[in-house]
């Protein structure tokens, strides 16, 4: 019963893969118009905006150039800063949805897990020591920091040299710096062993969704009292989040992917969810914490 | 209450379609720039369309149109061939054009262009050049100063192969003449030659002088920089022009004091083009530009 059980709660979860996969296209397609309309060829029916037109954290730099001079950073429109809007609105909401269930370079590597799982099975995702592991990922807000206050005092879209979400959709445009395509092809490299590594150690826009982690409105709740304890939900975490240690998911890398639910990967229904946090339930939580 | 990933997927897709939409709606959505150039907000061309603001995403069309030029000129001055195209890709345009390093032909060459044309004022990146066919068309309709046209004539480039149009055009004029508005700056090495061929830029003290007699430009100053057969093209670091920031400056080693001194007790935010300053504070950037100039060398001594 449970496996049958298992195999129709796993269903939902694809729904996930498909809103990914048709978000990776919609961003696809619509950079590679506006890069070939840059080069003088249009493309009947479609209309391209460039990458930083929708790319939400442009909004999040220019935030403070338009707070100071009333103006945007270079390169970035008004759709950025309202896609940063609604990214942060969705985050305090529900957690960092955007790179669980949209961000197009979070699926990429997602995609290149498949490959890595395929090479180490269950080894995969496991290589980097713990110890280790627990401090890269604050690297991210040290990238994040980085990026705002270069940003903030040269007006530039500084990042944009060092982005590989950007070399991925611009690889073949001539647009993009030596350092972008080293850091894509870093990621590609290092995809095959860890999940998601941008994600977990250099992603500036994941770093600053991961804080509404801390006091989301709706989170993973585990319920203690049916746990089986089973570890199935930290094997299927793919940021290492240790989702047993607690009655609720804090941790600031929870990229609300649902993976850990009992939807997906917990055998046992109704144990892991997400429902209204802690200011609604007035539990006193413990904090879940990386592996 | 729970959320289930359907509903989260649903949440997701009526959270940014919606947001979207709604922006849309309140005329927030927006992708990319206009396409109209600001207008110049004081002095004797306010209210007129502004070269320096033409952007590399502007097409033929939308330059024809902002500022009355004949679509086919403009074309006719850059070599290109579809009037939709970018400004931006003029660089594939004039591929066939050789030209030498810290020299370029892009979207502030297109601005040049305008500006001469129309007699509007604008000032060009220091490595700015014009296209042969584009000085051809000045030198026959520009309504600008006849000398800024020759200035600019007389570092116009040619197809590979051949010598720099300066002879033709440059005859009545120096090598290089700044001014306050249309002025290019200092010659590069002429393209044909040796690939050794350097040249050295010497800053002369700008003074700034009014404007003597046309009216399609506002102020004349001396000339900025000459230049001597051998010389080395000094590249914008440490060159102050339109898109300077205060950021820049200051990495430059110019201090907050000097800067203020300048701008008569006031500073802009670090990523604010001095341009852009003096522009909101009805100051001449030609004088600030060359005030400027010399506390950067200054510091750089």
């Amino acid at each position: 019963m449970k496996k049958s059980g298992n195999a129709l709660q796993r269903k939902p979860v694809r729904i996930r893969y498909i809103v990914q996969a048709a978000f990776f296209v919609l961003v696809a397609v619509t950079a590679t118009v506006s890069a070939l309309n840059e080069k003088g060829i249009i493309i009947p029916f479609f209309k391209g905006v460039s990458l930083h037109g929708i790319c939400p954290f442009g909004g999040v730099v220019s935030f403070y150039q338009l707070f100071t001079i009333g103006t945007l950073t270079k390169k970035v429109h008004e759709s950025s800063v309202v896609l940063a809007v609604i990214g942060l609105l969705s985050a305090l909401l529900m957690g960092p949805v955007i790179c669980g269930w949209i961000c197009p370079f979070g699926t990429f590597q997602q995609w290149l897990s498949g490959i890595g799982k395929r090479l180490f099975g269950r080894k995969y995702n496991t290589f980097v020591p713990r110890k280790l592991d627990r401090v890269l990922r604050f690297l991210r807000y040290g990238v994040l920091a980085w990026v705002l206050y270069m940003t903030a005092i040269t007006g530039k879209l500084i990042f944009q040299d060092y982005d590989p979400y950007y070399a991925l959709f611009n690889f073949w445009t001539g647009d993009v710096a030596v350092t972008g395509y080293i850091a894509l092809a870093l990621v590609i490299l290092l995809s095959l062993f860890v999940e998601r590594p941008f994600c977990k150690y250099a992603c500036p826009f994941g770093a600053l969704l991961g804080i509404f982690n801390l006091f989301r409105i709706f989170g993973i709740r585990r319920n203690a009292p049916t746990c089986i304890s089973c570890k199935a939900c930290n094997r299927a975490c793919p940021m290492n989040i240790d989702v047993m240690a607690g009655k609720a998911v804090k941790d600031h890398q929870c990229i609300t992917c649902f993976e850990c639910t009992s939807e997906a990967a917990c055998p046992v229904p109704a144990t892991v969810e997400m429902t209204a946090l802690p200011a609604i339930t007035k539990d006193h939580e413990r904090e879940g914490g990386a592996k | 209450m729970k959320l289930t990933i359907r509903t989260t997927a649903a949440a997701v897709i009526v959270l940014f379609a919606g947001g979207i939409l709604l922006a849309s709606a309140l005329g927030f959505w927006v992708t990319e720039s206009t396409k109209e150039p600001a207008k110049i907000k004081t002095g004797e061309f306010a209210g007129m369309p502004n070269p320096s603001d033409i952007r590399g995403s502007y097409t033929w069309n939308d330059i024809s149109k902002s500022f009355g030029i004949d679509v086919g000129l403009l074309m006719q001055a850059f070599g290109v061939k579809d009037a939709s195209t970018k400004v931006n890709t003029l660089e594939e345009a004039v591929k066939s054009l050789s030209l030498p390093p810290g020299v370029e032909i892009g979207t502030d060459a297109v601005r040049l262009f305008v500006a001469l044309y129309t007699g509007l004022p604008h000032t060009p990146e220091e490595s700015t050049v014009l296209p042969y066919t584009a000085a051809e068309i000045l030198l026959r309709e520009g309504k600008a100063d006849k000398a800024l046209i020759e200035a600019a004539a007389a570092r116009a480039v040619k197809p590979a192969g051949t010598t720099p149009a300066a002879e033709p055009a440059a005859s009545a004029v120096p090598a290089a003449t700044g001014t306050a508005n249309t002025a290019p700056a200092p010659a590069p090495a002429p393209a044909a030659s040796t690939t050794k061929t350097k040249t050295e830029t010497v800053t002369a003290p700008a003074a700034a002088a009014p404007a003597a007699t046309t009216p399609q430009t506002a102020t004349a100053t001396q000339p900025a920089a000459t230049t001597t057969t051998e010389t080395h093209v000094e590249k914008p670091t440490g060159t102050v022009v339109g898109k300077t920031t205060f950021g820049e400056l200051k990495q430059w080693g110019v201090s907050v004091e000097d800067i203020k001194a300048v701008l008569g007790g006031k500073i802009g935010p670090d990523p604010m083009a001095i341009k852009d300053f003096a522009t909101q504070n009805e100051l001449s950037f030609s004088e600030i530009k060359t005030k400027l100039q010399e506390l950067v060398d200054k510091a750089k001594k």
